[in-house]
């Protein structure tokens, strides 16, 4: 048995502690239960600034240490000497519980630059809408309203003692550790929203690859069939097919009994329906029982070396420290052994079954998947408030309502139908509002409606109406927009023009504006690769990437030369593409 | 005009049975719900053989999806079944939607065509992914690739997955020459080439050589009745490749009448006749004896008429 394996369990001034022996530099980091989904659209970013204004005293020390704001968790890491160690924990937790809020609109601007350099995935938000672990695709809009009050009280609720777990690996524990923070009591996981009514489901949007994730039960079987999936994607699509250049699957456990699995497989333009038909099928084989045992041996093996290695029991600290916020059991490395030798083809493929029932699947723009059995993600709502229709200036069929529970954008399709997207303002994650009288509201759906006054023609009073309706919580001041919305002519004023050719149905009510599409192609090649490199040194790690922004900004960096060599189409479309 | 009456040539005889009896047996025991029977035939065919052909047969018995759709209830591993339920829902599918040209068939008519497509695809994605060998059921996912407008790339992977096993399948290059014609998204370069690769990789005497004729006969359909027609067959290269690829099919020596003769031989008793080269379409009409498929005959007119007009002229002393 490997010494270094154990992993011991202590308190650090009430703060549960995991241990694990190792030699070289002393690793530690503190983790809280509390990320992005803890929040609310309009207040989006605060956990990100609060991470980044808890780091500034730290300031350009020469040991290495960076913070990770996620999802559901937040990380403070370090490497060093053990002096080194303590003084970041020690300074972490005094800027914790007092926040440097001279530094306030100079960490705002660096988190708007950040952000400028960070590609979103889109797939949270069409399975989780504008809320909880959907906001993860959206910008950080709250970072700009944000006031210190914010800033503080956000820190005094989910920065506390009862909601933190320390781990240490290193040769013992730092003597003299004292970590002081204010009292609070552990926070339970965010709640799970839907924005899909049925599953399997399926969008289209991009210019690349597919892209597909699913919710399947946290465990191990479900971990090797992530790693299956990948092998069959590469040996269909990149071997076999020629038509995709990187095929890879991730695992990411959400700490809730469940993960996400997600893979996927880019595709040059002219390839892009093979690609598709080749995903369907590899999915289909798996979910038909048809699961090599040669396939799952080579992962398993794979897996329990990883598990063997001297680091293993490390590596997975981060990953553990989130279990226990989570109120998960751990296991041994020994247990998870035994596990991965126990699972069988079998397990895969209810594994397979399960996946296939919940997935979603990004398809390139044009393309559907409906005929695989994928039910179309709304990108509707399915009625329009009543109240005051204001018709569009640009004679393109489509109008506006404003109705006293909130608003509605209605477009005729080719087909004679109406569609239309509604926000009502109790559903209202955020009303982004320009000082020229734009605003743009997002429902909780993630579905949007624009008010834009000069394309419709509202008058200041009703605009004024929905401002107060809109609860003050919701609303985001933006900056000046270079440009207002003015009207274009359209084409024949018979309702034909509101959807363009090819996709009728999909004209005014999308989530998204065009701006923010083109980009995911890059982010799913950036994130798969990112996936295999943390993939390769060890399955088991990958879950709890220890990625600093600092690390995954190197990491992302080194990709993107990688992207660029590859030449891309993708990549000059995003260069050309600004954020909203 | 009818030609039909003469004693001396009697009319086409367009039954599948005339020239494969088998289909008469499939037929009853598709609509007895007997698939016992059904499978022991299909089973008993030898190594190579397309299957397609009994499935396309089984799939145009009206009715036969009750049976199937209760059988894939009980037993939902059944390539055999979820393949002939595929194939029958794409005949359905097809009968609603008629051979008109996509702008005379209503909204209503599509949507119920894609609906059954679909309900096809659901059995045939299924079928592939339980035995990604079965010829059939690559050959039927062709279908719905094109009639779901999947795109060309799709298209192609499927076949290259049928081709993987079956090299030299006939019924599935032809479902792809289709595919790769300029009306279903395709490019004429493209369907002569495809039917240029199937005839030099396929054996002597195999069937696959009948694609050439097939694409020539697209090709020719396609252009202005009249001038531009004519014109296109009087060229040497589309005579030349004609009668090579006849002579490397139905005209060589091991040539033997698999599923699918009667078609290619019609094909190219209808482009010799066309072009006027009688001396060659008389060959092939003699090989058919009075046995006929709609295509290509439903490209020259009606089916009957065109064939016996054909082969009289043919056929004719002097």
């Amino acid at each position: 048995m490997n010494p270094q394996a154990a992993v011991h369990r202590t308190e650090t001034d009430g703060i549960p502690t995991l241990f694990a022996q190792a030699a070289g530099p002393m690793r530690a980091g503190l983790v809280f239960r509390v990320g992005v989904a803890d929040e609310t659209l309009a207040r989006a970013g605060v956990t990100h600034l609060v991470e980044h204004l808890a780091l500034h005293r730290q300031g350009l020390a020469d040991y290495h240490f960076n913070g990770a704001t996620k999802a559901a968790f937040t990380h403070f890491h370090v490497e060093g000497s053990e002096h080194e160690v303590v003084a970041y924990l020690q300074g972490v937790c005094a800027s914790l519980a007092a926040l440097p809020m001279e530094r306030l609109e100079t960490e705002k601007e660096i988190l708007r630059t950040e952000e400028s350099r960070r590609e979103t995935p889109q797939l949270p938000l069409w399975r989780y809408g504008a809320q909880g672990y959907g906001l993860v695709s959206y910008p950080e809009w709250g970072v700009r309203n944000l006031g210190p009050q914010d800033v503080e009280a956000w820190a005094q609720t989910w920065f506390t003692q009862g909601n933190a777990v320390l781990w240490v690996a290193g040769e013992r524990l730092p003597a003299g550790l004292t970590l002081r923070l204010p009292a609070g009591p552990r926070r339970s996981l965010p709640a799970v929203t839907s924005a899909l009514p049925a599953t399997p489901a399926y969008f289209s949007d991009g210019t690349g690859g597919v892209l597909l994730d699913a919710v399947v039960t946290d465990s191990t079987a479900a971990r090797l069939y992530a790693g299956v999936l990948e092998r069959e994607l590469s040996r269909a699509l990149r071997q076999e097919g020629g038509y995709s250049y990187t095929a890879a699957t991730d695992y990411t456990a959400r700490r809730d009994g469940f993960a996400l699995v997600t893979a996927f497989a880019d595709a040059l333009p002219a390839k892009q329906d093979a690609v598709l038909g080749g995903f369907v099928d590899v999915l289909a084989g798996l979910q038909a029982g048809r699961i090599g045992q040669g396939d799952l041996d080579a992962v398993r093996t794979r897996a329990d070396s990883a598990l063997a290695a001297p680091d293993a029991a490390v590596l997975r600290l981060p990953g553990a420290a989130e279990d226990l916020l989570a109120g998960r059991p751990s296991r041994t490395l020994d247990e998870l052994r035994a596990e991965l030798r126990a699972v069988t083809p079998e397990d895969l493929h209810t594994v397979a079954v399960e996946a296939a029932g919940t997935a979603l699947m990004q398809v390139p723009g044009g393309h559907s998947a409906d005929w695989a059995g994928y039910t179309e993600a709304p990108t509707g709502s399915s009625y329009a408030v009543t109240g005051r229709r204001f018709a569009s200036r640009s004679r393109d069929g489509s109008a506006l309502i404003v109705g006293e529970e909130g608003v509605s954008v209605t477009a005729g399709a080719r087909d004679g139908t109406e569609h239309a997207a509604t926000v009502p303002y109790r559903a209202c994650a955020a009303m982004l509002s320009w000082p020229d009288g734009g605003r743009r509201l997002i429902g909780t759906d993630g579905l949007v409606v624009d008010l834009e006054p000069g394309l419709y023609g509202v008058d200041a009073h009703t605009m004024a109406t929905v401002d107060a309706a809109v609860p003050p919580t919701a609303v985001v001041w933006m900056p000046p927009r270079q440009r207002t919305p003015a009207p274009e002519p359209g084409p024949a004023p018979d309702g034909s023009g509101a959807s363009r050719a090819g996709s009728p149905g999909r004209a005014a009510p999308t989530r998204r504006t065009g701006g923010q599409t083109a980009t995911l192609v890059v982010f799913g090649l950036l994130s798969a690769l990112f996936a295999f490199l943390a993939l390769s040194f060890t399955v088991f790690g990958a879950d709890d990437p220890e990625t600093s922004t600092g690390e995954w900004l190197a990491i992302a960096g080194f990709m993107w030369g990688l992207t660029g060599l590859l030449a891309w189409p993708a990549v000059g479309v995003l260069r050309r593409t600004r954020r909203m | 005009m009818s030609f039909a009456s003469s004693a001396s040539s009697p009319p086409p005889d367009f039954e599948v049975a005339s020239a494969f009896p088998e289909a008469v047996r499939l037929r009853q025991d598709a609509a007895a719900g007997d698939w016992t029977s059904v499978r022991q035939y299909v089973d008993s065919l030898p190594q190579g053989t397309d299957r397609a052909f009994a499935v396309r047969v089984l799939a145009e018995v009206p009715g036969v999806e009750q049976s199937l759709r209760e059988l894939v209830a009980t037993a939902p591993d059944d390539v055999f079944a979820l393949t002939v339920l595929g194939a029958r829902e794409i005949e359905i599918g097809w009968e609603i939607r008629t051979a008109a040209r996509a702008e005379d068939v209503g909204h209503e008519q599509f949507a119920a065509f894609h609906a059954h497509l679909r309900e096809a695809e659901k059995r045939l994605i299924r079928a592939t992914a339980l035995d990604p060998s079965h010829d059939a059921a690559w050959a039927e996912r062709l279908n719905t690739a094109r009639g779901l407008e999947l795109g060309q790339n799709e298209a192609r992977r499927r076949y290259d997955r049928l081709a993987a096993h079956h090299p030299h399948h006939f019924t599935g290059q032809a479902r792809l020459l289709q595919q790769l014609c300029p009306k279903w998204g395709g490019s004429w370069q493209a369907a002569h080439g495809f039917a240029q690769e199937c005839l030099r990789g396929a054996p002597d005497g195999a069937l696959n050589g009948g694609l050439v004729a097939e694409a020539h006969l697209e090709h020719w359909l396609e252009l202005r009745e009249g001038r531009e027609r004519t014109e296109y067959l009087r060229q040497p290269h589309v005579h030349a490749e004609l009668v090579e690829a006849a002579e490397r099919s139905v005209a060589h020596p091991h040539y033997r009448p698999t599923y699918g003769w009667v078609t290619v031989q019609g094909c190219f008793a209808a482009l010799f006749s066309l072009i006027g080269d009688r001396a060659r379409a008389a060959a092939h009409f003699r090989a058919l004896g009075n046995l006929a498929s709609e295509y290509p005959w439903s490209y020259l007119g009606k089916p009957a008429d065109a064939y016996v007009k054909h082969r009289d002229a043919a056929l004719a002393p002097g």
